[in-house]
């Protein structure tokens, strides 16, 4: 399968198989794109991408799925997933995926996935979800008798 | 009748072993520090949240918890909210962090990923 135009010149398929991520979505670099532009998409900062390429096996992404709970009405859960049903939305990045289901993409859209390693803790999450009204800001919160 | 009775002393802290192993791992190529430093801070929606440093030498206030060999220091303002908690360290592949099972409290958040729209 090589297409040639009418003219007989061949379509530059040579350009597309020595650069193959230049025509894709992926080839913002990390880079969160103008929110204008990333209305339904889910952004991948710097270091989530570079924690995924360190942890995710061929055929694995990270899932994140947006479920009712917590303190203030909703919670984001992160899973591994292998499997894309029909109505997941794949972003892809540098290699690395990640899959949000059509329901959850509603509530975290033109939000970006950040991945935080501190001394407490190292972890997955959501950073500014323009839905999100104010967060819990919390993860380890608590209250004395 | 023996008026003689044993008084329970615990630990401020205990430690599990994951946690000891993580902390021990952490403190290897870092002689400068002698341990870490558990602290609380009003943050979050129940009131509280733990704060974890490294820990260069012991604070004149602080509760020192010595446990196979690992040195963690207890903040003096922490020291009455933590008292008898257990220090846990929970690691999967998405991610890593110090649990603090803490017989105290009333209410936990155990969210940190809540969010309202």
């Amino acid at each position: 399968g090589q297409t040639v135009l009418p003219g007989g010149t061949h379509y530059p398929q040579q350009l597309l198989s020595s650069k193959p991520l230049r025509w894709s979505s992926s080839s913002v670099q990390g880079k969160p794109v103008d929110i204008n532009t990333s209305q339904d998409k889910v952004l991948l900062s710097e270091t989530c991408v570079k924690r995924l390429r360190e942890i995710m096996e061929k055929g694995e992404y990270l899932r994140v799925q947006v479920e009712g709970g917590g303190c203030s009405g909703f919670q984001y859960k992160f899973f591994v997933e292998n499997t894309i049903s029909e109505d997941d939305r794949v972003f892809e990045q540098d290699g690395v995926g990640v899959v949000v289901d059509q329901d959850s993409l509603e509530f975290v859209k033109g939000s970006m996935l950040d991945y935080t390693e501190e001394l407490i803790r190292s972890s997955f999450h959501i950073a500014r979800n323009p839905q999100a009204e104010h967060g819990c800001s919390c993860g380890t919160s608590f209250s004395i008798k | 009748v023996s008026k003689r009775r044993l008084l329970p002393t615990r630990a401020a802290l205990t430690l599990t072993p994951s946690a000891v192993y993580k902390i021990r791992h952490m403190l290897q190529n870092k002689p400068e520090y002698i341990g870490l430093r558990v602290g609380v801070r009003t943050r979050g929606c129940n009131g509280l949240t733990y704060t974890l440093d490294y820990a260069k030498n012991k604070g004149t206030a602080d509760e020192e918890v010595l446990q196979d060999g690992v040195r963690v220091f207890i903040e003096k303002k922490a020291q009455l909210t933590l008292l008898g908690t257990e220090m846990d360290y929970v690691e999967s592949k998405l991610s890593s962090e110090f649990v603090f099972n803490n017989p105290n409290i009333k209410g936990t958040c155990g969210c940190g990923e809540s969010f309202n729209i």
